[in-house]
C-alpha cells in the first residue's frame, strides 16, 4: 500500500500555548514528567529533553517599530528532514526514513553513540544516560502509518496543528501566509531538501528563539560521510590491489647471489 | 633454530608490537562495524552493536597504552629522518618500484618504515584524542564535537591504507622479514639485503647476536 508523503503544518499564528500537544505527546508516548525549577518564565520544561519530545517555546516579543508587546508561541520538536543529518550519521540504522518520509527511530537499535545529537541542525535528539539511548519525536509512527493523526495534532484545539499529504499542506501554508501578509513566511520547505514539519511564521525566522535561519546538514557530516567514508574503502582496496600487482610485476625482495649481500663473513 | 640467523628484536619489542598490532586490528574491525551499516553484522560476534561499541572504546584505551610504549620505544630509531641518506633512499623508492642496482643504505629503519611509524604514531594520537571526545561528547561544545568524527574517519583512511602496505611488505613482499615479529630471529642474508648499514653498525659495535652464539644479555636495550 502506498502511503502519502506527510507534512505536519504548525501555524504559529493560531497557537494559544495551551500546551495540550505537550501533554498529549507525553501521554501517548508514555514519557514521564521530570521535576523542573521555576526560573521566572512561563517556559516549562525549559528545553527539549529525552522525555519531552515537543514543547511550546514562550518568547516575549516587542515590535521595534510600534513598541507593541506580543507573545510568540512556537511548538518545537523534530522537523523530520528529507536530507536528515541524524539518519546520515546513525551507525546502527536506529534512525531511519519511514514510508511516509518522516524520520522514525528504532530505539532497540540505538547504541547511545550520540552522533545524531551533534549532527542535528535543530538540536532535537536528546540523550538519556540512564537507558544509554537517544530519544526524539517520531511523528507518532504507529498512528500515522494507520492514517490517524499524531497525538499532538489530535489534541490541538485551535487547528494550529494539522497533518496531510505534502503538496496539499505546502499549498495550504502558502495560501495562509498570503492571507496573513507582512513578514509572514513558510519555514521548512526550502532547506535540507524540505522538512516534514513546516511552520507558518508570523515574523522572519531570525526573530524566533532557538530557530536556525538557514539549517543545513553540517559540513563536518558531509565530509565525514560522503568523502572520508568511501575514501577509506577506496584507499584500502587500492593498496591491496597495488600490493597484488607489485607482487606479480615487481616481485618480492629476495637476496641474490653476488649482489654484495654477503660481504663480511666474520660472525658465521 | 637455524644457522645463519641473527637476532633482530627482543621479546619486549615483539610483545609491544603485538599489543599495538592486535588492538589496532580489533579497533579497525569493530570500527568498520559502526562506520558502515553494511558491516553492522560484525556486532553479532560481540553480542550486539552496543557491546561492539564498548569493545571498541575499551580496546581504544588499551591501544593508547600500547601506542605510548611503541612511541617511547621506537621514536628515536624510526621517528626521525636522517639526511641525506634517507632522501637518497626515497629517490630510489627503496628499490621497491623500479629496478635499482644498489639501494641506498639507510639506518636500522628505512624511510618507508619511518613514514609508517609516523603515520601510526600521529594518526594513533589523533584517533585517541578524537575518540575520547566521541566517547564523551556531551560536555564539549557541539561545534567542536562535530569535527571529531571526520577527523576520526580521516585517521582511519590513513591507518587502514598504510596497514595493508605494512602487512604486504612485512610478509610476502619481503620474505623472511615476518620472523622479526614472531621469533625475533632473521636470516642474516635477508637482513643484510634490507638493512645493510644496520648490520654493519651492529657488527662494528659487537652487538650482532648470531644463532647459537647468544650472550646472556642481549644488547638491544629495550627492556628498560
Amino acid at each position: 500500500m502506498n502511503k502519502p508523503e506527510l507534512v505536519k503544518l504548525i501555524d504559529t499564528t493560531l497557537c494559544t500555548a495551551c500546551r495540550g500537544c505537550q501533554v498529549a505527546c507525553k501521554q501517548w508516548n508514555e514519557m514521564p514528567g521530570l521535576r523542573t525549577k521555576q526560573t521566572g518564565t512561563y517556559q516549562n520544561p525549559p528545553d527539549l529533553q529525552w522525555n519531552t519530545w515537543t514543547l511550546i517555546r514562550f518568547q516575549e516579543h516587542v515590535d521595534k517599530a510600534t513598541g507593541k508587546f506580543q507573545w510568540i508561541f512556537r511548538k518545537d520538536g523534530c522537523m523530520h528532514c528529507t536530507d536528515a543529518a541524524c539518519v546520515k550519521v546513525c551507525p546502527s540504522g536506529a534512525l531511519y526514513h519511514t514510508e511516509m518520509k518522516t524520520v522514525g527511530i528504532h530505539r532497540e537499535k540505538c547504541i547511545g553513540c550520540k552522533e545524531c545529537v551533534a549532527a542535528c541542525p535543530f538540536h532535537v535528539p536528546r540523550y538519556d544516560a540512564k537507558t544509554d539511548k537517544v530519544y526524539k519525536c517520531d511523528l507518532c509512527y504507529n498512528p500515522i502509518s494507520q492514517s490517524h493523526p499524531p497525538a499532538c495534532v489530535k489534541s490541538c484545539i485551535t487547528k494550529a496543528l494539522t497533518i496531510g499529504p505534502k503538496d496539499e499542506m505546502i499549498k495550504k501554508a502558502y495560501a495562509r501566509v498570503k492571507k496573513l501578509g507582512g513578514d509572514a513566511n513558510v519555514y521548512g520547505d526550502k532547506f535540507v531538501d524540505g522538512t516534514h514539519v513546516i511552520y507558518i511564521l508570523q515574523f522572519k525566522p531570525e526573530v524566533y528563539d532557538e530557530l536556525p535561519v538557514n539549517p543545513t546538514v553540517p559540513a563536518s557530516v558531509t565530509i565525514w560521510k560522503d568523502l572520508f567514508k568511501p575514501l577509506s574503502l577506496l584507499a584500502g582496496g587500492g593498496v591491496m590491489g597495488g600490493a597484488f600487482l607489485h607482487y606479480m610485476i615487481h616481485g618480492p625482495k629476495v637476496p641474490h647471489e653476488g649482489t654484495g649481500v654477503e660481504e663480511k663473513k666474520g660472525e658465521e | 633454530m637455524k644457522k645463519g640467523y641473527v637476532q633482530v628484536t627482543d621479546s619486549y619489542e615483539r610483545i609491544v608490537h603485538w599489543m599495538v598490532a592486535l588492538s589496532c586490528l580489533l579497533l579497525c574491525v569493530t570500527g568498520l562495524g559502526m562506520m558502515f551499516q553494511t558491516f553492522n553484522f560484525i556486532g553479532a560476534f560481540f553480542g550486539g552493536l552496543k557491546n561492539l561499541k564498548l569493545v571498541h572504546n575499551f580496546t581504544g584505551l588499551f591501544f593508547a597504552i600500547s601506542l605510548g610504549l611503541v612511541i617511547r620505544m621506537w621514536w628515536k630509531e624510526a621517528g626521525v629522518f636522517v639526511f641525506p641518506e634517507d632522501l637518497e633512499w626515497i629517490k630510489a623508492a627503496g628499490g621497491y618500484l623500479w629496478h635499482v642496482d644498489k639501494v641506498p643504505e639507510t639506518g636500522k629503519y628505512n624511510p618507508g618504515q619511518k613514514a609508517f611509524f609516523l603515520v601510526v604514531a600521529g594518526g594513533g594520537i589523533l584517533m585517541i584524542l578524537t575518540g575520547l571526545v566521541m566517547w564523551f561528547p556531551m560536555s564539549l561544545p557541539v561545534g567542536l564535537v562535530q569535527w571529531m568524527y571526520p577527523l576520526h574517519a580521516l585517521g582511519f583512511v590513513a591507518i587502514f591504507a598504510f596497514f595493508f602496505i605494512h602487512l604486504y611488505l612485512g610478509t610476502i613482499g619481503n620474505p623472511g622479514s615476518v620472523d622479526a615479529m614472531i621469533t625475533g630471529w632473521m636470516d642474516k642474508k635477508v637482513l643484510t639485503m634490507l638493512h645493510p648499514k644496520w648490520v654493519k653498525e651492529m657488527e662494528h659495535e659487537g652487538k650482532l647476536v648470531a644463532w647459537g652464539k647468544e650472550k646472556k644479555n642481549n644488547a638491544h636495550g629495550h627492556s628498560a
